[in-house]
Formats: structure tokens, C-alpha cells, sequence
């Protein structure tokens, strides 16, 4: 009997000691300040907006997608992914990329855009603005 | 209105037949009557509401709330269907209707075994009636009306002959910079508008319409099986309560194992369904991206499987005497089921994710957060006070010891590690909470050891006599079927050139667990076929893993670019563009394209089309399904030949917004449309207006801005041309969409053009890849279906 508590204890210890150890490993946080996440070389989910005033670059040859992105104090950076123009991109309010900042530009994995549920609420604030 | 009334009369039925079985427990002798025929108000009037609902949908009801911004009127019947759970308000209204329909099942079922009813129904109404409080007026009511809460309604969705009415120009707002006008619809203006005898649904005539993305089958199919598994799992929590009510802990097990197996099979359909819907239709490339939301229902599905496992368990060693193992287990994971499910809600609804699921749900609001935590919480407490109130009875020793060579060993561990596999899949979920994400890999690592043994203990204890089992007889049954299946591995490595040492054991188990459950099965199915449920069901889950194996392991992607009519090979298949055509009334484009491999071929017609509900440019990708692989097709983007179909002379191009063309060392970028305000409504009365096309042009280190116009007077388009003396360059506009692009004509100013006609090619990008054994997972699940159905059938005769 007791030697079953000892077993199924230690099983639970190993268990949740690799999947604390994992977590901590493949854990990526959010980053509202790009300012962080130009001087860090982890790899994090950058969240802010697209600048439309820049627009956004397709470059067929290398398969890549450019544009450029801001956090909300208006530091901008420019985000390359991989990749083609995800659906919903020009409509987005808002860009979540996941990704690491490197030689002068943040290289994304995955874009994910976050678009107005509801046109009022994004009207009701730009004309509060 | 009628709707609000029959929700809020629901409401308190609700509450009635709660108070009605609960005096029935207690002993009184008349009330059991009065709880029946409140329990079957309260589903009739969830059934009404949904039927409200659905006549509101279907009859373009815009003065609702709900209906305006999930309907439009250009959907067919089966959209429009799924528009009643395309939002928040009304997948929670589905959620209580098919609790309520499920509870009518249940209420039949318990009211003829003993004095079972009262228990068990006093629990589950008291969920259904939690739902229905969500759905109430005061709260996430879908039959709200538009104005009781002040909205901004885009011009385009009201009718245009009372916008010139002139109460109405206090309530115009314009927003200059998306080229928009609205009319704010509050009480005050509805006021105004019944003063005038105008109709507000004579007012709204439009919708906002569907979300592209759930515009498909699917949608009309997944989110009802998800509801109805959710309904389901709220059946073991009750007489999981219903046992602890009664201190005794025997009969529950066999009464609830039918509803246990069916919700589970149901709940798993629907995950699965989830998952094709993403593969074949929203082109994620797979069937499981580990996206938080199809995690949250992915949890309590995995407890459910685990306490199906342990409560096979406690009904084989029940005796007169004893209630069997793992009581307190079972009762656990009875309610753990159902509190999962509701904290599966939580996260998906209460906004909790908004930046971490591909899923988008809108802000539901402080309010709604605050309830759904209440509604988690209140059900965990209702589970822990009565188990912590039982706690000497539960702690009465009903262990007898097994032995370590024992089938209910073996099937404890299987359930552990299937639990351990949901706490994995919890842990990633979570972390959102807390600001916090992780990676894919997270999910894969530590599932695949998982796997593996899980595949290993499906095959080894079937091989297992309960009770105990003397080492040389395990030996002896075991090496036949590990001798089979380490010949198979050996085949399928050599052939396959599976060369990873994780996906080899994995390989290995599951095949171990397909011959030990095959061998049973086909000695079962002789004799009492109806018997072979659960072989059939691991069968399944092992084809699944199988396929899990291959697809992961060995799928190829690429991308590439095709020119019509020229062949391209990619991964050994031959592909042709072969030219477009419209599809579904011209709003979608179909691409068709040739493949062909090994002589035999196929068309495969990727769709694109750009949405009118979100303006952007929206993609469908096309499989060509064969029996060992998928070759799946993404498309990316479509370059018309420009030069070919245009006659002028001079370089014919679109451009998209933002997009910009190389024209003789000079870039030319379309940056965005000169849409004055008064255009909007000169287009609408008739008059004259003009929209300019934005470019800026990068010659020769100079910036030029230039703007060529289309000029429209009572119907008659007439284009403007810009030019740029210092580049010897003239555009002119021949075309503009509303959807974003303009086409153009790029000259010299001085007109010998004829010597750059260059014809250029119609490309279409596409992103190809070769899914090997797909139809493993797709058949897996199917068999797993198959099992959980005859297991319910099985189980449903013994209860």
C-alpha cells in the first residue's frame, strides 16, 4: 500500500518536473514594447498594429511578405514573414506575429490578425479620436 | 419581444422544477408530478425560443440585434440556418436547446429506474437553467433589439428612401478616413422612426452577414455536434451528484455508462469534424494545429475517456457487498467532465484568448467573463462540497488490492496516462491566462511518449485476466501478438523509411494494439457481435495514431508558381494551370488545375475570391483524395496576364492596394483610393463625383505623387489621365474595383511604346503538398465512432 503511494508520487514528480522543464522551454511571452523585443534575441509574440501608412510588400521571388508595425507608445518595426499575405490582413485592427528580431527586422513564424467583430465599435472610437 | 418573454418564462420554470424534485427528494408526495411538467415547460420553452430564432433568421428580422450582425439576406437556406449559432448569443441558445432536448431523454430514462429521477434531474435542470439565465435579456439574449443598446449602422444596410428624412441628419456620422457614413440607431431614433410609421426592419434592410471563414457545410455541421456533447457531459456530473446525494455509489456506474460512452462519441465526432472542417476547407494543411480552442473541448473529452476506463473498472469488481474500485476516482472524473467543458466556455467566450486563437470571438464584455467564472466555480463547489460532505463514506475501504499483473491495473495506468495527456493539453491552454504561450513542440513532445504507452497498454491489457495473472501465462499469450507486430514495425520502417527512434515506438505500439484487438474482435464478433464495441474503438484510435505518424512525419510541402498551360512537377506529380472560372453566381473564383502522376490525373480547382464582409482576399484550398495520400493545394495569388487582353498600347497592369509594378526603372505604387465624401452620396442620387487612384511613383531618385481619376456624371464613366513630364510617363486608369484594385496603363508621353509590348504570363502561386495516409486518421476516427456506438448500444441494455 504504501509502496503504490511512493511509485504513483514519484511518477507525478518526474511527470509534471518534465512538463514544468518543457514549459518553461518552448513558453513564449507577449511583448507590447517593441523597444524590448529589438534588444532581446528571444523568441516572442509581438502584439501591435500594422502601419497602413506604409503599406505592405509582397516579394515574389523570395516568397516573402513584408510590412511594417507599430506598439502603442508608436515605436515601428518592419516584419518579415515567410510567407503569403494572410487572409483578413488589410482589414486587421490588430497583429499578433510570433518571431524573433534579428538584423534589423523581426522575422515572423506565424501572423495572426485580429479583425473588427464590429465596424461600429471601431467607428466609435475614431470618431471619439 | 416574444422571444425575450418564453426565454425569462423558461428561466423560471427552471427554477420551479428545481424546487419541485428537490421537495420530491426530500419526501413530499405530489410534487414529482408538478416537476415534471415544470421540467417540460422549461424545454418547450427553449425549444420555442430556438424556433424564434430561426423564424427571425430566416425571415430577416434585421431589427434584432443578433440577426443584424450575423445574417445577411444573400445567404442560402443552409447559411442562414448556421447564422443562428454564428455568434455568441446564439450558440449559447443552441447549447440550451439541446440540453433541453437531451434532458427530456433523460428524464424518461431515470424516471424508470427507482427513485433515480428526482436526484439526478434536480442537478441537471439546475444546469440548464444556469444556460438559460446566460441567455436571458438582461445578459447574452440573441432576441435583443438593435436600438436598446445605441449601435452605429453603416448607410450601406438602410434603406436609402428614409435617409433624406429630415429627423434623420442629427443621427448621420462620417468616417472621412475609411470613406464610411453611419446612422446612430438608438431608442431615441427608433422613437422618431415609429412616430413616422416606419418599421424598423423596413429601415435595416441588409445584414452584415457571415463571417467568410464559416460560410461552408461545416459550419451547419460542427458546432451542432459540439453542443450536443457539451449538453451530454452535464448527464454524468448529474448522477454523479445524484450518488452522492444518496451515499451510495453502486447503481450510478452502470446508469450513466451509456450516457458517458454516447456523449464522449459525440464530443470526439464533433472535435474531429472541427478538425476536417480546418483541413478541407479553411486550409490550416492539417487536421489539429493544438489552437487553444479546439484544445479546450479536446480536455474534456480525454477525461471522459479516462473515467470511461475507470468505470469499467468499478463495474467489474462490484459485488453485493462492495460498490467496486475507484469510486472516488470515477466520481471525479464523472464531474471533472462536465466542469472542463464549462471551462472550455470560459476560455473560448469570455475573450480570454483574443490574442492567442486563430478562432476570433468578439469581446464579450466584463460582465459575461464575471458569469461564466460564477458558472464554472459554482459547479465545481456544488462537486467538491458534496464530495468533501461524503468523505467518511467514500473513504470506507472499498480497495481490495488487485495484483500488478492485473487487467485493472493495466486499465488505471491507460486511464492515468490519458489524463496526464489532458493535463499537457491543459497546462498549454492556460497559459493565455497569464499572459503567457507556448510552442507547438510543447504539445508534440510531450504527447508522443504519451502515445506510445498509451498505444502499448490498449493492446497488453486486453491480453490481462482481471484480478490477477501469473507472469508465465502473460508471457505465453504476449508473444505471439508482439512477435506479429515487431515483424510489421520491421516492414513498415524498411518500406516506409520511418528512421525517428519516437515515431518507430510509436509505430510499433499502435500496431501492437491493432493485432491484440483484432485477434479479440474477430473471436468475439463469432459469437455476440454486439460485443465488439470498445475492440473497434481502440482499433480506431490506433489507425489514428498511425496516421498521426505518417502525415507528421513524412508530408512534403512547397510552394511554387504555375504558368497557364505550362507543366511544373512538383514531388513526382505534374501540374497544369489551366485557367479560371467564376463559381457560385461569379463571387468566388474556381482555378482549375491538371495533376497528374503514373498516368493516372485529376483536376483540382482551388477557390479565391475576395470577401465583401471583410474585403480581403479569401482562400479555399482543393484535395485530390487518393487511397494512400492527399495531394492538397493552397492557392496564394493569381498575376493576370495584364498586356494580353488589354489593346492599348503601353504596359497594361493591376495593382492591389499597396502592391507597386517596375515600369522602366521606375516603381509605380498604388497607395490608395481619393474617395471623397460627397462621392458616396452622389453615387446613390445619381449625380456626378470622381475617385482618384493615389500613386506614387520612384524615378531616378525623385518621388512623384500623381492621381488619375475615373469620372462618373449620371451613369457615364469617363477616365482622367495623370502624367509625369520628367519620366516621360503616362497612366492612364482603364478600370477601378471598389474591392481594392485598380488597373492601369503605363505609357511614354512621347508614344513609341510598340517596342516594350511585353505579353506577360498568367501565373498562379500555389502552395502544393503531399499528405501521406491521411485517410488513416479520417477511417480512425470513423472506427471509433463505430466503437462508442456499440459499446452505448452494449451498455444501454445492461443500465
Amino acid at each position: 500500500m504504501k509502496n503504490k503511494y511512493m511509485f504513483g508520487g514519484i511518477i507525478i514528480i518526474v511527470f509534471m518536473g518534465i512538463m514544468g522543464y518543457l514549459f518553461t522551454e518552448t513558453n513564449i511571452s507577449y511583448e507590447e514594447n517593441f523597444s524590448k523585443i529589438i534588444s532581446s534575441n528571444k523568441t516572442m509574440k509581438a502584439t501591435g498594429s500594422w502601419v497602413k501608412e506604409k503599406s505592405f510588400h509582397v516579394d515574389k521571388q523570395n516568397k516573402q511578405f513584408s510590412f511594417f508595425m507599430k506598439d502603442y507608445l508608436g515605436n515601428e518595426m518592419k516584419v518579415i514573414y515567410n510567407g503569403t499575405i494572410p487572409n483578413n490582413f488589410e482589414s486587421s485592427t490588430s497583429v499578433v506575429v510570433t518571431g524573433k528580431y534579428q538584423n534589423g527586422s523581426f522575422h515572423a513564424k506565424d501572423i495572426l490578425t485580429k479583425c473588427p467583430s464590429k465596424y461600429e465599435e471601431q467607428f466609435d472610437e475614431t470618431s471619439k479620436s | 419581444m416574444a422571444g425575450n418573454i418564453v426565454i425569462t418564462i423558461g428561466f423560471l420554470t427552471g427554477l420551479f422544477t428545481i424546487f419541485m424534485y428537490y421537495l420530491t427528494y426530500k419526501g413530499y408526495e405530489n410534487t414529482l408530478i408538478k416537476a415534471r411538467i415544470g421540467y417540460h415547460l422549461t424545454a418547450i420553452m427553449a425549444i420555442v425560443a430556438s424556433i424564434l430564432l430561426f423564424h427571425a433568421v430566416l425571415t430577416h428580422q434585421y431589427q434584432y440585434n443578433y440577426v443584424f450582425n450575423y445574417s445577411g439576406s444573400g445567404l442560402s437556406t443552409g447559411l442562414l440556418l448556421s447564422t443562428f449559432w454564428g455568434g455568441q448569443e446564439g450558440s449559447f441558445l443552441l447549447w440550451v436547446l439541446f440540453t433541453a432536448v437531451v434532458g427530456i431523454i433523460l428524464l424518461e430514462y431515470t424516471s424508470k429506474r427507482g427513485d433515480l429521477e428526482p436526484r439526478v434531474m434536480m442537478i441537471f435542470t439546475l444546469s440548464l437553467t444556469f444556460l438559460l439565465f446566460l441567455v436571458t435579456p438582461l445578459l447574452k439574449s440573441p432576441f435583443n433589439f438593435i436600438w436598446m443598446d445605441p449601435s452605429f449602422v453603416e448607410t450601406k444596410f438602410l434603406n436609402s428612401q428614409y435617409l433624406s428624412l429630415p429627423f434623420m441628419q442629427n443621427f448621420f456620422f462620417e468616417d472621412s478616413a475609411a470613406g464610411k457614413s453611419f446612422v446612430k440607431i438608438d431608442s431615441q431614433l427608433y422613437t422618431l422612426l415609429t412616430a413616422n410609421g416606419i418599421a424598423i426592419k423596413d429601415f435595416i434592410i441588409e445584414g452584415k452577414g457571415l463571417n467568410p471563414l464559416l460560410q461552408n457545410f461545416w459550419m451547419q455541421i460542427h458546432p451542432p455536434f459540439l453542443f450536443v456533447g457539451f449538453a451530454m457531459s452535464a448527464v454524468p456530473f448529474s448522477f454523479a451528484m445524484a450518488a452522492l446525494i444518496k451515499n451510495d455509489y453502486k447503481d450510478w456506474v452502470k446508469q450513466a455508462f451509456p450516457w458517458m460512452l454516447s456523449g464522449t462519441m459525440v464530443l470526439g465526432l464533433a472535435i474531429m469534424l472541427g478538425g476536417y472542417w480546418a483541413y478541407g476547407i479553411l486550409g490550416w494543411g492539417g487536421y489539429w494545429g493544438w489552437d487553444p480552442v479546439e484544445n479546450s473541448s479536446l480536455i474534456p473529452w480525454l477525461i471522459g475517456v479516462a473515467s470511461i476506463h475507470t468505470l469499467v473498472i468499478q463495474k467489474k469488481t462490484q459485488s453485493d457487498k462492495s460498490a467496486g474500485r475507484f469510486v472516488k476516482t470515477n466520481l471525479i472524473l464523472a464531474m471533472l467532465t462536465y466542469i472542463f467543458v464549462l471551462y472550455s466556455t470560459f476560455l473560448t467566450r469570455s475573450g480570454i484568448l483574443g490574442e492567442s486563437s486563430v478562432h476570433s470571438f468578439a469581446e464579450p464584455g466584463m460582465l459575461v467573463y464575471l458569469l461564466l467564472v460564477i458558472f464554472m466555480v459554482t459547479f465545481l463547489l456544488i462537486g467538491s462540497i458534496g464530495f468533501i460532505s461524503r468523505w467518511n463514506t467514500l473513504n470506507e475501504d472499498f480497495d481490495e488490492e488487485e495484483g500488478v499483473l492485473s487487467r485493472e491495473l493495466a486499465l488505471f495506468t491507460g486511464a492515468v496516462a490519458i489524463l496526464a495527456s489532458a493535463i499537457i493539453v491543459l497546462a498549454g491552454t492556460s497559459a493565455p491566462i497569464f499572459g503567457q504561450a507556448v510552442e507547438i513542440r510543447f504539445y508534440d513532445e510531450l504527447n508522443l511518449p504519451i502515445a506510445i504507452i498509451i498505444g502499448l497498454l490498449n493492446g497488453f491489457s486486453l491480453l490481462l485476466k482481471w484480478k490477477s495473472n501469473k507472469s508465465e501465462y502473460i508471457w505465453k499469450k504476449l508473444l505471439t501478438p508482439f512477435a506479429i507486430s515487431l515483424i510489421l514495425t520491421v516492414i513498415l520502417v524498411l518500406w516506409g523509411s520511418v528512421y525517428n527512434l519516437m515515431l518507430i515506438l510509436l509505430s510499433l505500439s499502435a500496431i501492437f494494439s491493432i493485432v491484440v484487438n483484432f485477434e479479440i474482435a474477430y473471436k468475439i464478433a463469432r459469437k455476440k457481435a454486439t460485443h465488439i464495441g470498445a475492440y473497434v474503438a481502440h482499433i480506431g484510435i490506433a489507425l489514428f495514431l498511425l496516421g498521426v505518424v505518417a502525415t507528421s512525419g513524412f508530408s512534403s510541402q512547397d510552394s511554387l508558381d504555375l504558368e497557364k498551360g505550362k507543366t511544373t512537377s512538383i514531388f513526382g506529380y505534374d501540374l497544369t494551370f489551366e485557367g479560371y472560372q467564376p463559381v457560385e453566381n461569379g463571387e468566388k473564383y474556381a482555378f482549375n488545375i491538371k495533376v497528374e502522376k503514373n498516368g493516372s490525373s485529376s483536376i483540382v480547382a482551388p477557390v479565391m475570391y475576395v470577401s465583401s464582409i471583410n474585403n480581403s482576399l479569401m482562400r479555399e484550398p482543393a484535395i485530390w483524395n487518393m487511397f494512400t495520400r492527399d495531394f492538397y493545394v493552397t492557392p496564394l495569388s493569381y498575376e493576370d496576364g495584364g498586356g494580353q487582353k488589354h489593346n492599348h498600347a503601353g504596359r497594361s497592369v493591376t495593382l492591389r492596394k499597396g502592391e507597386s509594378v517596375d515600369h522602366k526603372g521606375n516603381k509605380v505604387i498604388f497607395d490608395s483610393f481619393n474617395f471623397p465624401q460627397d462621392a458616396m452620396s452622389a453615387m446613390m442620387g445619381g449625380g456626378s463625383f470622381s475617385i482618384g487612384a493615389n500613386l506614387t511613383v520612384d524615378g531616378y531618385g525623385k518621388t512623384y505623387k500623381i492621381e488619375p481619376k475615373m469620372e462618373s456624371d449620371n451613369g457615364n464613366r469617363k477616365y482622367v489621365s495623370a502624367k509625369i513630364d520628367e519620366l516621360d510617363l503616362l497612366v492612364e486608369m482603364t478600370n477601378l474595383d471598389a474591392s481594392g484594385s485598380v488597373s492601369l496603363v503605363l505609357k511614354n508621353i512621347s508614344g513609341n511604346d510598340e517596342t516594350i509590348a511585353e505579353v506577360q504570363p498568367e501565373v498562379l502561386s500555389i502552395e502544393a503538398s503531399v499528405k501521406p495516409f491521411i485517410n488513416l486518421v479520417w477511417t480512425g476516427v470513423i472506427l471509433m465512432v463505430i466503437g462508442f456506438i456499440l459499446s452505448a448500444i452494449k451498455r444501454t441494455k445492461e443500465a
